[in-house]
């Protein structure tokens, strides 16, 4: 990348690297424009939105009614007529209020018109649990958006990550759902894992979309994984790697496209999976993951584990939603049940 | 806004006015104690404290039989437990993610539910929860109960297509249900003359010919009323009422919330004209209609039930983790909720 000298100059969180590239694009093209609720002087409750309102005023920062089916179907008509909207869903959680516009118009006007219109737009939405807010706040359904076709999903999981991925996203000429997770933003209020916090390069520069990143090679086993629990896995391969096991951590950054090479290239490689997602464990990424190696790679499969959310609601209290959440501990676990 | 003619006790019987005052300081003393908790640290996640809604609840609260049902929306929730009957101890459990709260946990302060006291809980999703309550009214009137459901959103909630789903639903069929929309001027940041170029959120109704309020909601004498008649009016088979109660958010939407979308003249002057409580209290006294004596031993007796409820909670046990695989679904799956993760 020609910007890697510049990228050892600063770091910033994860919620900055975001929101700069927002602001690189909207100083760019003047058909990015930003919708969502507390957007413009708040800011978004999540830091998604710091300072945009001030820079870009509120006609092309805007903060909209609670009525998620007008502005993110607003947003889908808005893109089809040319424009290029950012859209933000304030919390995942809330997808189903507004699931028609997402699902029957957004993802689906490409394909249904033939190819002849397409829908340049990007939703952004907070994912995640681990801050105790209970089942309808703390999901991350990431499957249940990479399930459906018609649309590209990103889960960035450093600022790095997120700034490049944001460039793509918006200029892109389809819709992309970028799930930025809570937990990863640096929030004051929401203390961040060290990792997600990076150096970032001031210009604007593109991550390609299906390319994962391997973030920590090894021999033994793999971990495939993404969002905050890149960040689990890594400092779960630090403890395993005290005990002589080698793990690789890849970090898949977009569900759609996939990057299916990297995952069997690696299985290929150690042989041992383990698959590690912060949503529900019955069809979604991990039986995705596992599926794709059995199809692809079984004579090389030794061994398949899946650490996921049990198939329940995310609960409240802190013992109980520690519980469920995969942890470091259960990465581990997983990690040393593989190689038995 | 508080109008010059809050509070009007005049109108009403000494003995509700001390349930209104009693209320609203139940209300007031609560979310003091559930603040210094969550500054503890002690409960987790996010609280929305009820400061400026206490004269809404108490009214509504007071205007309600106890087997009528309460379906709670808006973000302003504690209150709305209280004045439906459920003890402080069990919502301090709850807040604080413990076993003995009435969701065992799982809820937390957003959620709670107890169908025993026909408390409707509710979801996270703002604008949802009035169509849910239509269906509890809807059996009130298949069952022949006699029993109507009020049901609660903020400004901002009605703003979602399915605040007016539930309205059309209702005024269809007629429904033993009322509708109350505190609007407190904002829904996080975005304020409600932004929201909608309406006067009046009541006039929501006005096209299904639902009947239409739109009160002061920090006097509490006026919320009694209203929303009295309303329920009268739902029990004899008159169908449904939406009022607008106008109430102030004394604080942030969330604890923790800088406001910097607020200007702090208008935050001061919120809380040193509108706060509901200090408002009524000094009219009830000043009217002689309670010492000030007597009133500092209502506020004394109250925290200490607040302060009991705090030490139940700290009491309590947490929920055992293996209780996270229960209630999924009535009849567990795949040996979900026997111990077996
Ligand atoms: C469908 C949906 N969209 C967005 C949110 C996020 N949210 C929670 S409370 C709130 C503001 C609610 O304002 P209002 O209805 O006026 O209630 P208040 O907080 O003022 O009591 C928002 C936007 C949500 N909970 N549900
Ligand atoms: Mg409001």
């Amino acid at each position: 990348m020609a910007q890697t000298q510049e990228a050892a100059e600063r770091e910033l969180t994860m919620s900055r690297a975001m929101v700069e590239a927002v602001a690189q694009e909207m100083r760019e093209d003047d058909d990015v424009f930003l919708m969502g609720e507390d957007v413009a002087d708040y800011g978004g409750i999540f830091s998604s939105a710091t300072d945009l309102g001030e820079e870009f005023g509120h006609d092309r920062v805007m903060d909209v009614p609670i009525s998620e089916t007008s502005y993110i179907g607003a947003g889908v008509g808005a893109a089809q007529a040319g424009m290029r909207p950012i859209v933000e869903l304030m919390f995942v959680d809330f997808f189903g209020v507004a699931m028609d516009q997402i699902y029957n118009n957004m993802a689906k006007n490409t394909y249904m018109s033939g190819g002849s219109v397409n829908v340049p737009m990007v939703l952004t939405t907070a994912v995640g649990g681990t801050y105790n807010d209970a089942a309808q706040h703390s999901q991350t359904l990431y499957g249940t958006f990479a399930h459906l076709p018609g649309m590209k999903v990103v889960v960035p999981s450093t600022a790095y990550d997120a700034k490049g991925l944001m460039h793509t996203a918006i200029r892109d000429d389809d819709p992309v759902v970028y799930m930025f997770h809570k937990r990863l933003m640096g929030l004051g209020w929401m203390p961040s894992p060290s990792g997600p916090k990076t150096d970032v390069p001031e210009d604007a520069y593109e991550i390609p979309f299906g390319e994962a990143d391997v973030k920590r090679e090894g021999s033994d086993v793999t971990v495939v994984t993404l969002g905050l629990h890149v960040h689990r896995a890594m400092a779960a391969a630090d403890a395993l790697a005290d005990d002589g096991i080698d793990t690789e951590v890849l970090d898949l950054r977009t569900l759609v496209p996939l990057d299916t090479d990297a995952v069997l290239d690696s299985v290929r490689k150690t042989g041992r999976l383990v698959v590690v997602d912060e949503d529900y464990r019955s069809f979604g990424v991990t039986s995705e993951i596992a599926a794709l190696a059995a199809e692809h790679a079984l004579d090389d499969l030794e061994a398949v584990q899946r650490v996921a959310i049990p198939d329940v609601p995310i609960p409240y209290a802190r013992p109980l939603e520690d519980e469920v959440i995969p942890g470091v501990d259960d990465i581990e676990a997983a990690v040393r049940a593989v190689r038995e | 806004m508080v109008s010059d003619t809050n509070p009007h006790f005049e109108d009403v019987d000494a003995e509700t006015v001390d349930e209104l005052l009693e209320q609203m300081v139940r209300i007031r003393r609560f979310e003091e104690g559930v603040l210094d908790e969550f500054s503890e640290g002690s409960v987790p996640g996010f609280v929305h404290l009820c400061h400026g809604h206490e004269a809404s609840h108490a009214g509504m609260g007071v205007a309600m039989q106890p087997d009528d049902w309460l379906a709670v929306g808006g973000s302003r929730l504690h209150g709305q437990y209280i004045v439906k009957g459920v003890p402080f101890d069990e919502i301090m459990a709850e807040l604080f993610g413990k076993a003995t709260g009435p969701n065992g946990g799982k809820g937390g302060s957003m959620h709670l539910a107890d169908v025993d006291r026909h408390l409707y809980g509710h979801a996270a999703t703002i604008g949802s929860g009035q169509n849910p309550a239509a269906g509890l009214a809807l059996a009130q009137q298949m069952r022949e109960t006699g029993n109507v459901v009020l049901s609660t959103i903020g400004d901002g909630g009605t703003s979602r297509g399915s605040f007016h789903t539930a309205l059309v639903f209702a005024a269809a069929w007629n429904l033993p249900v009322v509708y109350i929309i505190e609007n407190n001027g904002f829904a996080i940041s975005y304020s409600t003359q932004q929201q909608v170029g309406i006067d009046s959120l009541a006039d929501y109704g006005k096209p299904l010919n639902i009947p239409s309020y739109s009160i002061d909601g920090s006097d509490p004498v006026a919320v009694y009323e209203t929303i009295s008649e309303a329920i009268t009016r739902a029990r004899e088979g008159g169908g449904p009422t939406l009022v607008e109660s106008r109430v102030t958010r004394l604080r942030g939407h969330f604890e923790g919330d800088k406001q910097a979308y607020r200007t702090e003249e208008e935050a001061r002057e919120s809380n040193a004209e509108r706060d509901p409580v200090t408002n009524f209290q000094e009219r009830v006294i000043e009217a002689g209609h309670i010492t000030a004596e007597a009133y500092d031993a209502l506020v004394d007796e109250i925290d200490d039930e607040v302060g009991a409820a705090i030490q139940f909670a700290k009491d309590s046990p947490d929920p055992a983790p293996s209780t996270a695989y229960e209630d999924v679904l009535r009849l567990p799956l795949y040996g979900q909720g026997e111990g077996d993760a």
